[in-house]
């Protein structure tokens, strides 16, 4: 369908039956004249209302939407409002990032006795998004690349941990093995600067581990495929808030995994040191000391020092041990806690609007949907039934435009909502290197200002923000409507 | 004696430009274009004058020159009678559209691995036609390596950094330009109307650089048994499950593997209206869980070992068993992108050790 | 499918600003529409004729009508195509009246939006399935929360239908604020003679099952099939031996415990029975001023019981019962108005609430009825009444009316005449709101036959004038003067809000409520005594103020809704409710999480567990659908792909 051209523009409307239905049919019953432009959608409540609903229509080309449901406290459910106020908030919050200008989406309470607020709340909205004008389409946006600026000041000291009591930690797993099905681990992987997931079911195994700031990987990502197994995990600080977050999401059993936590330094920004390493074929030696690592190939000598080639979240990192462990060993450096940006997020906090689209844009014009994104995510619970490749639901086609693309990593996203712990494997896993994480980070950025502050995977005992309310949000405001 | 040229350096752009025009027919000319991010990428990008490019390895393999990461095979409409709205007519628009196209500085490995996608498309009983079209229009400019990477292992699989392979013409990097040999028919007829200088004072520096990288090679492994112990480790569920526990399911080995050709069909819109609907192919993974779910949610692989078991068995052994040689190529791009850097040679071996 | 669309003029309310016809038309290119035509009207008896016929001429099996809101003919359409044999989901509504053509002028604007709207309906019903209600038993047992008049009516009332009530009541004893008041307006009859009676109907009716100084535990379930637990808290005395004689009450040798039921207007025993005409009559030991129970030393009515039902070690007990349906009625408090500062913030004693007058008033209050101040037992001559505290104002949050005071303080003033003839009474007031039967006439008769003051204006301070009365500072806007009057008692008219811990029932109930306590009824206009929990009724002063015939009234509303209710043997459930695909599912359980009504849990399915939705506990939100991210709990006709389907009609691109 569409518009009419030259008088309208695409609003489209999502409004519960029971209240703001109503108010706009007794807006109608007064012939309160309104623009034309809305389309309503009716659902049944405001906390039927998927966020995705209103980017799929955003992404789809509509100019505007407008979301209204009952006032706080009148839900004919109860308490779908609630929910809906939270997610429909970190949904405004989130817009931005994506090159969307957030005054194309709003949401409002209207009751079925109100028909003249709705008229105002209609005129108003009708009016704001012609002063808007037509939504930029994605696909028109000329291509845009930037690269983050990874030079930070860690917050803590970072080094290669080569004082950690690996050979403690060895002995510690092997006492506890003969209880557990296998702990995760890393060992060497094909060549000295890399290392890969190990899976100890042996002692033998247990020699093979290794720790250092090779040790990018997440291990908590397999946890829930061995829900059921007693498991042994070791865990960097920043792996133990995954484990945290699955246990707030009873994702998996306390009783089924055991912590082991060491002391971590930081690791390393693999794709930088890929890049800085070029083509190689063998590496005859790495050497390290408490501040980096050196590497020699056959085509020279290479330095990584932690301070510069450390991964982006490591800057930031305020938990270097274990929020949660069962076996500690090491000692940590101390952490001087103060506000951070991550490098992505900074680099496009820094961009208009229309500088925005035009990065998505080039950066998903290279992605080839291997979801490797997806897959490498700790807390993607759906694992073999993502939406972007089910036909029932129908999210998503399969077309591979850069719109399509990008809709993925908002569901991606949206779903992580509140439940991120920012610990960057989507990223990482990025065979193009498309800096997805950004995305996560500016949403867990908006969580924390409604939240009083919340982090996911912090305390085992939180409830994840958008599975919960409050009747008052401190944080969360109505916008005037004149 | 194939025909050779020789260009400098710096008339590459000038080449290019060239081609364009290349057997009478405007080309799209595929080049590996640089894209700046954190973790670099080189892709596959149509050239326009003025165009940045690099001679770099391909992050991802021009396999997208034959087989597009997602293609319209038909496009439809229903359109009704305005007499009887229960009267439809549908009307079907195959897609034949194709451009031809050059692939220009891939490596021997992305060129070979047009030649693996040949035998199941246009080999088998039914050759596919728009893999064809755009097949029969490609034209493959493969440089050769000066040197290979730690993840490369293409002279295990019967490649090599100057197997000529699935090419048109090869390209050496001699000084300060580089040497064109002509490996086909295509080829010779590209480089013959080409007026580039003669590459005939060039050809010893040239011979001299690729042995100079094939004599860096270690010796290849012998896999002539690869085929059968894969076959005879189908039932091995320990070998499989401890070779691939850390393998995280996602499809990045197989949509950046220059042999990988499985699709998905899937119909996207209903036809009526203004917008036709459309038949759309998509890549598919042989990872991925959906990819041998039944409609009755059976699952023959339902397990990331069964799937990569698979995906293994069908490099080395199920395809070889066909058509006689392994399909993978040794790019090593599967190790490399691998989120878990996944080691398929370390499977391989493994396998194939008693 | 085979779709047929019905464009309704209604006349020439849409057909006025919408071309009918033509959208119609249009309609006619729409996806599996076979059959499209315009109405003039399509709710009127030859339209709904027009359709049923379509729909067997043209072998339709989906019907879009577009005409007024789906809220208005939903129903009526509904009914309509399941006449002609169709599943009754199998149909759409497009509002092109409220939504387009009453809202809108510009004819070519309407109609492109009509068609628009029209699509929309016809993607989703593309994607609509039949749905089929289940049925399921009804429990005929009724549970009524709050033993005050309107409680006891719906009780009554329902037990007089022949179905089991239980009637569970927080107090001591039924009655509620009824039971506290002296007399009633504007007959001035004696409270306590027209409500005991009703109250020993319930002590005796063999349908009734009375659980006193008992409170709601829990409760779960669905309409027709409610689990209840009650906590039946300790009295002390075991109330089956009990025989209410009161001998326990006269030798206790604490005089000095805080008696509740008179309002803390006179102090009673450890061991009391709440009033003499307390159902049940039954003695109840205070534990914070039992000294057997604080000391261990005492037992004085343990040793003076005849009939030895004194039990120190008594505990709560906690029982379940079994309902069927549900009666809300907690009633109400006063509002805390010691937050008006000036009038003493409760630090003057002879400022004190119209109800604590009702006790002093009353024969069985702790004055006996003669009314004498708290502060020195002095007869006072000038009462001052002021109305209006903690109602109708904005500044303490407090903007309604509570109803009934204007008419209790008349009703005081005339008592107080009554009992003191040489007292003068003055009421400060902002509006005069009698609007009942008699109720006018009565405030006339204040007025005029018992000499009542009724000053209009808000009263400033009150301040003692050291002279052992109290000084009371007003505006008499009226006469536009500052008036100051000399007071012996000032008895505040306190505005009312929902009970205590009324909020908690209500999350127990699943029921809404408004941030006064006030329970939400369905609808304020057409379903006053409904809540939007099936087989939950309100009746009384929990769902807003009322006086005590309006309470009965709805006491008596409420039973007959339960007696409706349980007129069937069988119940139907609304088929628009979320179901599982147990494929997608993968058990992360945040479904069961967010549900406001419980009715999802999880279960193990071939060792897996997955969710499950009890189809008759489910209301059919969606907050499920939209909180799975697999998209595996979908709510049955909005499922994502409807909602995506409308979506997609509107925006393509």
């Amino acid at each position: 369908m569409s518009t009419l051209k030259g008088k309208e523009l695409r609003i489209v409307g999502f409004l519960c039956n029971w209240c703001s239905y109503g108010g706009a049919d007794t807006a109608g019953v007064a012939r309160a004249t309104q623009p034309t432009d809305l389309r309503i959608i009716r659902v049944p409540c405001s906390g039927r209302i998927d966020p995705l609903f209103i980017l799929r229509a955003l992404f789809n080309g509509a100019d505007g939407v407008l979301v209204s449901g009952c006032h706080p406290n009148d839900c004919h459910y109860s308490e779908g409002n609630f929910y809906a106020r939270r997610r429909l908030e970190v949904l405004k919050q989130f817009l931005p990032v994506l090159g969307i200008d957030d005054r194309r989406f709003e949401y409002t309470w209207v009751s079925a006795s109100e028909g003249q607020r709705w008229k105002e709340v209609v005129t108003t909205f009708t009016e704001r998004i012609h002063a808007l004008g037509p939504a930029p389409v994605l696909e028109d946006a000329q291509a845009l690349f930037r690269v983050a600026d990874m030079t930070l000041s860690p917050l803590h000291a970072l080094g290669t941990g080569i004082q950690a009591p690996l050979e403690e930690l060895k002995s510690a797993i092997k006492s506890r093995l003969p209880e557990l099905d296998c702990v995760l681990g890393w060992q060497q992987g094909h060549d000295a600067i890399h290392s890969v997931p190990l899976f100890m079911r042996s002692p033998e195994d247990v020699d093979k581990l290794v720790w250092g700031p090779l040790n990018v990987n997440n291990l908590a990502v397999y946890l829930p495929s061995l829900k059921g197994k007693k498991t042994g995990i070791v865990v960097k600080g920043c792996d133990s808030r995954s484990v945290v977050e699955l246990l707030q999401e009873n994702l998996i059993k306390r009783d089924d995994v055991v912590i082991f936590s060491m002391p971590c330094e930081g690791t390393l920004d693999m794709a930088r040191v890929m890049q800085k390493l070029g083509s190689y074929k063998t590496i005859s030696q790495t050497d390290s000391d408490d501040k980096g690592i050196t590497v020699t190939t056959d085509t020279g000598k290479h330095r990584f020092d932690m301070s510069l080639w450390a991964q982006g979240k490591c800057y930031g990192c305020a938990t270097p041990g274990a929020l949660l462990a069962d076996v500690r060993l090491g000692t940590l450096h101390p952490v001087t806690p103060a506000p951070t940006t991550p490098p992505e997020l900074a680099m496009l906090d820094a961009m208009s609007l229309e500088e925005r689209r035009s990065f998505w844009k080039a950066q998903m014009d290279r992605c080839l949907r291997c979801y490797a994104c997806r897959n490498a995510c700790p807390m993607c619970v759906c694992r073999d039934y993502c939406v972007s490749d089910s036909r029932d639901p129908h999210w998503m086609t399969q077309d591979d435009s850069a719109n399509e693309k990008l809709f993925f990593q908002t569901i991606h996203a949206m779903h992580l909502a509140g439940r991120c712990t920012g610990c960057g494997e989507c990223q990482r896993a990025c065979p193009v290197g498309i800096p997805i994480l950004a995305l996560r980070q500016h949403i867990a950025r908006a969580v924390g200002t409604l939240f009083d502050g919340y982090q996911a995977g912090i305390q085992p005992k939180a409830t994840p923000p958008l599975l919960g309310f409050e009747v008052q949000e401190k944080n969360i405001h109505e916008r005037e409507w004149k | 004696m194939s025909t050779t040229r020789y260009v400098e350096q710096n008339a590459l752009p000038a080449l290019l430009e060239a081609l364009r025009t290349a057997f009478g027919q405007e080309q799209r000319i595929l080049v590996p274009v640089l894209q700046p991010a954190v973790k670099e990428s080189v892709v596959f990008k149509p050239w326009q004058l003025g165009m940045a490019f690099t001679l770099k390895k391909a992050t991802v393999p021009p396999k997208e020159a034959v087989l597009p990461p997602c293609e319209t095979l038909v496009q439809y409409k229903r359109t009704k009678n305005p007499e009887n709205p229960a009267e439809l007519t549908l009307e079907v628009t195959e897609e034949t559209h194709c451009q031809p196209t050059i692939v220009f500085g891939c490596r021997p490995c992305d060129a070979r691995g047009f030649s693996i996608l040949d035998r199941p498309y246009l080999q088998g009983p039914f050759a596919d036609p728009y893999y064809q079209r755009r097949r029969e229009s490609l034209t493959v400019i493969t440089q050769t390596c000066n040197s290979t990477g730690n993840t490369c292992f293409c002279h295990w699989t019967g490649s090599g950094p100057t197997h000529p392979e699935g090419s048109d013409v090869l390209m050496t990097a001699v000084e300060n330009g580089y040497w064109l040999e002509a490996v086909s028919p295509r080829g010779e007829k590209l480089l013959a109307a080409l007026s580039l200088a003669d590459g005939a004072p060039h050809a010893d520096a040239a011979q001299k650089v690729r042995e100079n990288v094939n004599a860096t090679l270690e010796p290849a492994p012998d896999l002539s048994k690869t085929q059968a112990r894969l076959a005879a480790r189908f039932t091995d569920a320990d070998f499989w499950r401890d070779q691939t526990a850390r393998c995280l399911s996602c499809g990045g080995c197989t949509y950046f593997c220059p042999t990988c050709y499985c699709f998905n069909i899937t119909d996207e819109g209903d036809g009526y209206g203004e917008n036709p609907g459309r038949r759309l192919r998509t890549w598919d993974s042989c990872m991925a869980s959906h990819f041998t779910r039944e409609a009755s949610g059976h699952n023959s692989r339902p397990n990331t070992q069964d799937r990569m078991r698979n995906r293994i068995s069908h490099k080395f052994s199920t395809y070889p068993e066909t058509w006689g040689t392994f399909s993978c190529n040794g790019c090593g791009r599967c190790i490399s992108n691998c989120p878990v850097c996944l080691d398929i040679r370390a499977i391989v071996l493994a396998a194939t050790s008693d | 499918m085979r779709i047929g669309v019905f464009i309704c003029h209604c006349g020439s309310n849409i057909g006025g600003t919408v071309d009918c016809a033509q959208v119609a038309h249009d309609a006619q290119s729409l996806p599996e529409v076979v059959y499209a035509i315009n109405l003039m009207y399509s709710c009127a008896e030859p339209g709904q004729a027009a359709i049923e016929e379509a729909i067997k001429e043209y072998q339709l099996t989906g019907v879009v009508v577009a005409s007024c809101s789906p809220r208005m003919h939903e129903p009526t359409f509904r009914r309509t195509v399941e006449r002609a044999g169709l599943n009754r989901y199998m149909f759409e509504m497009a509002n092109i009246r409220e939504h387009v053509s009453w809202i809108g002028k510009d004819k070519e604007a309407n109609t492109n939006k009509a068609n628009e709207l029209v699509a929309m309906a016809v993607e989703k019903l593309r994607r609509n399935r039949p749905l089929h209600a289940q049925s399921f038993d009804v429990n005929k047992r009724v549970l009524v929360i709050g033993g005050g008049v309107a409680g006891i009516q719906a009780a009554l009332d329902c037990a007089d239908g022949n179905i089991p009530v239980v009637l569970v009541e927080r107090e001591a004893t039924i009655g509620g604020k009824m039971a506290k008041l002296d007399k009633t307006f504007p007959t001035v009859d004696c409270s306590a003679c027209i409500l005991g009676p009703k109250m020993v109907d319930v002590a005796q009716h063999p349908n009734i099952t009375l659980h006193a100084f008992s409170e709601i535990e829990s409760i779960s379930g669905y309409v027709g099939n409610f689990t209840v637990t009650i906590r039946k808290k300790s009295t002390y005395v075991d109330w089956t031996k009990c025989t209410g004689c009161g001998a326990c009450t006269e030798k206790c040798p604490n005089k000095k415990t805080p008696d509740a039921f008179n309002e803390f207007t006179g102090p009673t025993t450890a061991i009391s029975i709440a009033f003499p005409q307390a159902i049940p009559k039954r003695a109840v030991i205070n534990p914070d001023y039992c000294r057997q129970l604080q000391k261990g030393k005492c037992g004085v009515c343990a040793k003076i019981c005849p009939t030895g039902a004194i039990k120190y070690e008594m505990e709560d007990e906690v029982i379940t019962e079994e309902v069927g349906a549900i009666v809300a009625a907690t009633g109400y408090d006063l509002m805390d108005w010691t937050v008006y500062q000036e009038y003493g913030g409760g630090r003057y004693p002879d400022v004190i609430t119209s109800l604590q007058y009702e006790r002093l008033l009353s024969a069985s209050g702790p004055t006996g009825g003669h009314v004498k101040r708290p502060s020195d037992g002095r007869e006072p001559k000038n009462v001052v009444f002021i109305q209006c505290v903690g109602s109708r104002d904005k500044s303490i949050g407090r903007p309604y009316c509570s109803g009934f005071c204007c008419m209790y303080t008349a009703k005081q003033a005339v008592l107080t005449k009554e009992h003191i003839p040489d007292a003068q009474s003055f009421v400060f007031y902002m509006d005069i709101r009698a609007s009942g039967k008699l109720y006018d006439e009565f405030i006339r008769r204040t007025i005029e036959e018992y000499g009542t003051e009724y000053i209009r204006g808000r009263v400033s301070k009150i301040y003692p004038d050291g002279k052992g009365s109290y000084t009371v500072c007003g505006v008499d806007t009226l006469m536009g003067k500052a008036i100051t009057v000399s007071a012996d008692l000032v008895v505040l008219a306190v505005g009312i809000e929902g009970s205590k811990d009324a909020s908690k029932l209500a999350e127990k109930l699943r029921i809404s409520y408004d941030k006064y306590g006030f329970f939400m009824e369905s609808h304020p206009k057409l379903k006053p005594v409904q809540t939007n929990t099936a087989g939950v009724f309100l009746a009384g002063v929990c769902q807003g103020t009322k006086d005590i015939p309006s309470s009965v009234s709805q006491g008596s509303a409420a039973a007959s809704k339960v007696l409706t209710l349980f007129s069937a043997d069988k119940l139907q459930n609304d088929p628009q409710i979320s179901a599982v695909d147990i494929k997608r599912c993968v058990g992360c359980g945040k479904c069961v999480q967010t549900c406001p009504f419980g009715a999802i849990q999880l279960t193990e399915i071939r060792g897996q567990e997955k969710a499950q939705v009890i189809d008759t506990v489910c209301q059919g939100c969606g907050l499920c659908s939209s909180t799975c991210p697999q998209g595996a709990i979908q709510l049955a006709h909005s499922t994502d792909n409807q909602i995506l389907a409308e979506v997609h009609a509107l925006c393509q691109r």
